[in-house]
C-alpha cells in the first residue's frame, strides 16, 4: 500500500482523546441518559432458579398493573435461536426469551414495558412463574461426570455438555517427549471474573410506523447487533438501524445481541412506542457474561539447555449455560497456548463445557489470559528447575520475526526479544532476582496477542472494516466509519491515522462513526484488539484513493513531469520535490469537483485480511515485571511496582498506549489478586462493589513502562494492538514475585492472603 | 434499583427531630450522611415511609472541647473527624479509622455517629471509640439519656437506641497522664474496603512504665464491635514484655467470635486478630519508648 511521503507529523503524537472533554466534564450521552417523548421503561425477568423446566407463566397480574403496557414472555417471540458463530448454527444455542426450560439463574423470562420504572419494576415482582426444577450442575467435574443432566438436551448432537471441542496438532509431541531432557506437567485452576465495565448495558429502541427500528444500544459491536436483531425478530436487516452511543467500557462483555435489546425492540413493535431498558450493577454481576474459569493442565519438554521442544497443552472452558463467545475463546485459548516460544511439536486438546452458571463470553484477551497464566508460571517452574535465569529461557525460546506455527500462524513482526532485554535492564532484574530484602519478590509474566482475528466464523459477506471519506473545498473533510469507540480511543486514533495520510490536522476532519445504515458495511465490531489494524487499514484504503484524485489534480495544475511524487502535509498538496507547485487541499477538492462537474468527492476504503493463517494478521508481544511485598504475617500482597516493555508496532498515540497499560494493570491486579465471584447453587452472591472487589486508584503501583517500535508489514503505518494483550502478563508477573517473596507458587487464581498464610503454614 | 418513595422532613432542632421519629413510630429514619441508610433503601433492606434529616440543624456538626471532654456532634463527617487537631491529638485511633472508612466521598458524607448507629461490626470507628470509653447522648422526645458505647450495640444492624430515640452526640472523655492508642486495620482485599478485622488498643502508662490501663477492642469478628476483656485484664500493671504481649494477642484472638462469609474465613479472621492485636500493642510500646 503506498503511503503518504510527508513525515509523520500526527501518527505518534500523544493528541489527546477527542471524547475526553465531554467525558470528563459529564457531558457525554450514555443510552441511559437517553429519553425520547413517550417512551415507556423496561424491565427484566430473570430466571430465579439454575435448571428448570417452565411449567407455567402467568402474567395477568402484571398486565392488570396500572401503567404496564405490554408484558413479553417467549411464547410471544418467534423462538429463534441466536449466536455469533452463524457459520455453525448448531452452536447457537439462546432464545432471547426462554421458551419451555432455563438453565441458569438470570436466563431471560419475561419482559415489561410501562410507563415508569417504578411500575416496570413492581409488574415484574407480580408474574407468576412456576418451575419443575431440574438437577443442575455447577462444576466442569459434574457437569462431565456419568449421569450429569444434559443441558441442551434439545440438541441431539450432543450426547455430553461439551458443546465444542478443539484440536492443534503440530509435529509429533510424543516422539519428542521421549527425547526430553526434562519434563514438566501442571495443572492449574483460573477463576470467572468480571468486565466490570463502568456503564451497565443499557438500549433504547424507537419504532417507526412501517415495522422499522432504530436502536441505541451500548454494544462493540453495533453491525452484529443489527444481523442478530433481525434474525430473532424475523424481519429485514434493513430494518435495523443500530447507533453506537458514547459506551462505557465493555471488554469483551458488550459484543452479543444480549435478551434486552430483543425485548426492546420487540416491545418497541407492539406497543409502537419507544422502549428503554437500563440494567443495574446487582443484574449486571448476576446475570452477566463473565471471563472463562478454566481447567488447564499442560505437560511442556526442555532439552538440557533449556531448548523447549513439545508442549501437550489441554483446557476445559467452563462456559456457563450457553455458548456465547466460548467457542472463539476455546479456538483462541490453543493458538495462545503455542504462542510466545517456538513448540516444534504442539498439541492442544479444548473442551467447551456447559454448566448451569452465567455464561462466560470474551472478556480482554480472550482465551489468553488463562492460557498464558499457565504458559508462564509454568515458564518461571522450570527455569527454576532448570536453574537458568527465567529471562535467559525465554530468549533461548523466544519467537522472533518469520516464525510459523504451522497451521496456525505466521508472525511477521516481534519485538519479544528487545522487550525482555528492555525489561530486565529497566528493573535490574538479575540484581534483584538474585537478592531481595525479606518478604519482597521479584517476578515476570510475558504476552502476546493478536492484532484481530481472521476467521469468519459470524460469516458476514461484507469486508471486515470499511469507511467512508468525503473531501470538501474548505479544506476539511468527513470520516465514516462503522468501527465501535467504547472507549478504547479508535475515533481517536482513525482521526489520526486519516489525518496523518492525507497531512491534515485533525480537528478538520469530522467523524461519524457506527451508525449501521448510514457508515458503509461493514465492521465486525471492537473486540480481539481488531480495529486500529483493521479500520486503520481500511481508512488508508481510501486516503491512499484520495491522494490519488487529488494528486491529479496538482499534476494538472502545475503540468507535473510524471516523475514527481506528490505530497500531503500542513493542509497542502504539492510536489514533494518542489513544495513551492502546490495548493491547499480545498483547493485541490474544489478542482476535482469542477472536474467531475459537480460530483462530491468521496470514497471508500475497505480491509479484509485474505491468506494470512488462520488467526490473526499480526502479534503483538510485550514482557512485565512485577515487585511486590507481601505481609508474612497476613498475607497481604502490595504491588510495588509494575514494568512494562512492549512492542505494539508503531505507537501512533503515546497517551492512549498509556492509558491502555495503564487500565490493563488494573484489571490484570484485579484478576491476579482480588476479584471472584462468589457463588452458591448457580447464584452469584456478590453483586456490588462492596464485595465484588476491583482495585481501586489507591491500589495502583508505579508504573514504568517502555515502547519497542516495530514496524508491522500488516499493519497500518507499521501498528499492531496495544488493548488486550497488555491485560495479560500481569497475573503471571505478580504470580512469580509472590513466589520469589514467600515460596508459594498458585495453581488457583486468586492469590489471597489466606491461601498465601495457608501455603507457607501460618495459617 | 431505584430509591422507593419516602417523605423527607428537615427539623430544625434534635427535639423536633425526636418527635417526629416518635410520630412514625417505627417507620420513620434519621438520616445523616445517608451513605449508609440510601444504600439499604436502594437494595429494600431498609423501607422508612418518613426520612428525617438532620442536615438542617444549627451546631449538629459541631466537634467541640471542654477542659475535661471532647463532643462530637451528630452530623460531624469522618473527614472532619479525622482532620480535627483535637481528634488526632488525644484520639489518634479515631482519627485514623476515620480517615481509613471507605472513600473520600464517602468521607466526605457519611458521619461518625452514623457509622456507630449503623451498628455494623465492621464500623471503623467502633473500636477506637470502644478503647475511649466513649458515651452516646441519646434524645428522646422525654428528654436525654447517657448510653456507654460498651452498651450500644446490641446485635448486627442492632442498637440501644429504642423508639423515638437518636443519638445527639459522642462524648469522650481527654486522657489525663501519659496514653498511647491506635487503630489497626486489614483489609487485604483493596486499600479501598471494608474491614474484615479492625483492632484498637489504648495503653495507659505509669512513671515506672508499667500499664495503668488498657483498652482491647476487635471488630469484624462478633456480632458487634467489642473489647477483649480477659486481654485488657492480663495487662494491667505488666511490664509490656514480647512475651506479653504475644500472650494477650492469643487470647484477644480467642475473645473473638468470627463467622466465614465472602470476605474472610473464620480461621483467618481469628488468627489476623492476634496479628493485629500484637501491632497495636508494638506500635503503643514505640511511641511510649
Amino acid at each position: 500500500m503506498s503511503q503518504n511521503n510527508s513525515a509523520m507529523k500526527v501518527v505518534g503524537q500523544s493528541i489527546p482523546r477527542i471524547d475526553a472533554p465531554i467525558k470528563a466534564t459529564g457531558k457525554a450521552r450514555y443510552t441511559g441518559d437517553m429519553k425520547l417523548p413517550g417512551m415507556l421503561y423496561g424491565k427484566m425477568l430473570f430466571s430465579s432458579v439454575p435448571h428448570a423446566s417452565i411449567v407455567r407463566i402467568d402474567v395477568s397480574k402484571a398486565l392488570a398493573l396500572p401503567g404496564v403496557k405490554d408484558v413479553i414472555v417467549g411464547k410471544d417471540t418467534p423462538g429463534i435461536k441466536f449466536g455469533n458463530w452463524r457459520l455453525f448454527p448448531a452452536t447457537q444455542d439462546e432464545l432471547p426469551l426462554a421458551i419451555d426450560k432455563v438453565r441458569f439463574i438470570g436466563d431471560a423470562v419475561a419482559a415489561v414495558a410501562a410507563i415508569s420504572q417504578d411500575i416496570a419494576d413492581e409488574a415484574i415482582g407480580l408474574i407468576e412463574v412456576e418451575y419443575a426444577p431440574l438437577p443442575a450442575v455447577y462444576t466442569i467435574e459434574d457437569s462431565l461426570a456419568a449421569g450429569a443432566p444434559l443441558i441442551h438436551d434439545e440438541n441431539k448432537e450432543l450426547t455430553n455438555n461439551i458443546s465444542l471441542d478443539r484440536k492443534i496438532d503440530v509435529g509429533d509431541v510424543d516422539a519428542a517427549f521421549a527425547t526430553a531432557d526434562y519434563v514438566r506437567e501442571d495443572t492449574v485452576f483460573v477463576h470467572a471474573v468480571s468486565h466490570a465495565y463502568m456503564e451497565p448495558c443499557a438500549v433504547l429502541v424507537e419504532p417507526d410506523t412501517e415495522g422499522r427500528l432504530t436502536i441505541w444500544t451500548s454494544t462493540q459491536t453495533p453491525y452484529i447487533v443489527q444481523c442478530l436483531l433481525a434474525s430473532t425478530l424475523a424481519i429485514p436487516e434493513n430494518h435495523v438501524r443500530v447507533v453506537k452511543p458514547y459506551i462505557g467500557g465493555g471488554f469483551g462483555g458488550k459484543m452479543e445481541l444480549r435478551p434486552w435489546d430483543f425485548c426492546a425492540s420487540l416491545l418497541a413493535r407492539r406497543t409502537g412506542r419507544p422502549v428503554r431498558f437500563v440494567l443495574t450493577r446487582v443484574e449486571e454481576f448476576e446475570v452477566g457474561r463473565r471471563r472463562h474459569g478454566m481447567k488447564i493442565r499442560s505437560k511442556v519438554a526442555f532439552k538440557k539447555d533449556g531448548t523447549l521442544i513439545a508442549k501437550d497443552f489441554e483446557a476445559y472452558l467452563d462456559g456457563g449455560a450457553y455458548n456465547s463467545m466460548g467457542p472463539t475463546a476455546t479456538f483462541l485459548c490453543g493458538n495462545f497456548g503455542a504462542m510466545l516460544y517456538r513448540y516444534p511439536n504442539y498439541r492442544y486438546r479444548g473442551h467447551h463445557v456447559y454448566t448451569n452458571k452465567p455464561p462466560a463470553g470474551a472478556m480482554r484477551g480472550f482465551g489468553a489470559p488463562q492460557a498464558l497464566y499457565l504458559s508462564e508460571t509454568q515458564m518461571n517452574i522450570a527455569a527454576e528447575e532448570l536453574g537458568i535465569d527465567p529471562i535467559e529461557l525465554r530468549l533461548k525460546n523466544a519467537m522472533v520475526t518469520g516464525d510459523v506455527i504451522e497451521g496456525v500462524t505466521r508472525i511477521s513482526s516481534a519485538g519479544f526479544v528487545e522487550s525482555l532485554h528492555k525489561v530486565a535492564e529497566m528493573t535490574n532484574w538479575k540484581e534483584k532476582r538474585a537478592s531481595l530484602a525479606p518478604n519482597k519478590g521479584i517476578g515476570i509474566g510475558c504476552y502476546s496477542f493478536i492484532s484481530g482475528g481472521v476467521f469468519n466464523w459470524f460469516n458476514t459477506q461484507y469486508n471486515f472494516a470499511s469507511c467512508e471519506i468525503r473531501a470538501y473545498s474548505d479544506g476539511t473533510a468527513h470520516l465514516l466509519t462503522m468501527a465501535a469507540d467504547i472507549g478504547q480511543g479508535s475515533d481517536t486514533v482513525l482521526r489520526q491515522i486519516m489525518a496523518q495520510d492525507l497531512g491534515l490536522d485533525p480537528e478538520q476532519i469530522r467523524l461519524t462513526a457506527a451508525d449501521v445504515t448510514m457508515t458503509p458495511k461493514a465492521d465486525l465490531g471492537t473486540w480481539g484488539s481488531r480495529v486500529t489494524l483493521m479500520n486503520g487499514n481500511a481508512v488508508l484504503d481510501a486516503t491512499q484513493k484520495m491522494r490519488a484524485e487529488l494528486a491529479k489534480m496538482v499534476s494538472l495544475r502545475f503540468n507535473l513531469n510524471v516523475i514527481h511524487e506528490v505530497a500531503f502535509a500542513d493542509g497542502r498538496v504539492f510536489a514533494k520535490a518542489q513544495p513551492a507547485k502546490g495548493i491547499s487541499f480545498g483547493e485541490a477538492v474544489t478542482m476535482w469537483v469542477k472536474a467531475n462537474r459537480g460530483e462530491e468527492l468521496v470514497v471508500r476504503g475497505h480491509y479484509t485480511p485474505r491468506d494470512l493463517g488462520l488467526t490473526s494478521p499480526a502479534y503483538s508481544f510485550g514482557a512485565q515485571v512485577a515487585e511486590v511485598e507481601v505481609d508474612p504475617e497476613t498475607g497481604v500482597v502490595t504491588v510495588e511496582k509494575v514494568s512494562t516493555a512492549h512492542d505494539c508496532g508503531t505507537v501512533i498515540n503515546p497517551l492512549a498506549v498509556e492509558g491502555q497499560l495503564e487500565g490493563a494493570i488494573q484489571m490484570g491486579l484485579g484478576y491476579a489478586l482480588c476479584e471472584q465471584f462468589v457463588m452458591r447453587d448457580g447464584k452469584t452472591l456478590n453483586t456490588t462493589f462492596l464485595d465484588y472487589k476491583v482495585p481501586a486508584a489507591e491500589d495502583m503501583p508505579a508504573i514504568a513502562s517502555a515502547a519497542i517500535e516495530t514496524y508491522e508489514p500488516q499493519g497500518p503505518l507499521g501498528a499492531k494492538e496495544a488493548g488486550e494483550g497488555l491485560a495479560i502478563p500481569t497475573a503471571p508477573a505478580v504470580s512469580d514475585a509472590v513466589w520469589h517473596a514467600t515460596g508459594y507458587r498458585c495453581k488457583d487464581l486468586p492469590i489471597t492472603p489466606e491461601k498465601i498464610l495457608r501455603a507457607t503454614g501460618k495459617l | 434499583m431505584s430509591l422507593p418513595k419516602f417523605t423527607y422532613c428537615e427539623p430544625k432542632t434534635l427535639e423536633e427531630a425526636a418527635l417526629k421519629l416518635a410520630e412514625y413510630d417505627g417507620r420513620a429514619r434519621i438520616v445523616a450522611g445517608g451513605t449508609d441508610l440510601l444504600l439499604g433503601m436502594r437494595r429494600g433492606i431498609a423501607k422508612p415511609e418518613v426520612v428525617i434529616s438532620l442536615a438542617r440543624i444549627a451546631g449538629a456538626n459541631a466537634i467541640v472541647a471542654s477542659a475535661t471532654e471532647l463532643r462530637i456532634g451528630a452530623m460531624a463527617t469522618l473527614a472532619e473527624v479525622a482532620q480535627h487537631p483535637l481528634v488526632q491529638q488525644h484520639f489518634p485511633a479515631l482519627a485514623c479509622a476515620a480517615a481509613v472508612t471507605g472513600t473520600v466521598q464517602i468521607r466526605n458524607m457519611g458521619t461518625v455517629v452514623g457509622n456507630i448507629c449503623n451498628a455494623s461490626p465492621s464500623a471503623d470507628t467502633a473500636t477506637p471509640l470502644l478503647i475511649y470509653d466513649a458515651k452516646m447522648i441519646v434524645v428522646a422526645p422525654g428528654g436525654e439519656r447517657t448510653v456507654a458505647l460498651a452498651e450500644f450495640f446490641r446485635g448486627p444492624g442492632k442498637t440501644a437506641l429504642t423508639q423515638g430515640e437518636l443519638v445527639k452526640e459522642i462524648v469522650l472523655k481527654l486522657p489525663s497522664g501519659t496514653t498511647r492508642s491506635n487503630y489497626q486495620k486489614l483489609s487485604p482485599r483493596s486499600k479501598v474496603d471494608i474491614a474484615i478485622v479492625g483492632v484498637s488498643a489504648l495503653l495507659a502508662f505509669s512513671e515506672t512504665g508499667a500499664i495503668r490501663r488498657a483498652r482491647i477492642a476487635i471488630g469484624s469478628v462478633a456480632p458487634v464491635p467489642k473489647r477483649a476483656l480477659e486481654a485488657e485484664n492480663m495487662l494491667e500493671g505488666c511490664q509490656l514484655t514480647p512475651e506479653v504481649i504475644a500472650a494477650v494477642a492469643a487470647v484477644a484472638a480467642k475473645e473473638a467470635a468470627p463467622i466465614t462469609d465472602m470476605r474472610a474465613s473464620e480461621d483467618y479472621r481469628r488468627s489476623m486478630v492476634a496479628v493485629l492485636t500484637r501491632r497495636a500493642l508494638q506500635q503503643n510500646q514505640r511511641e511510649q519508648q
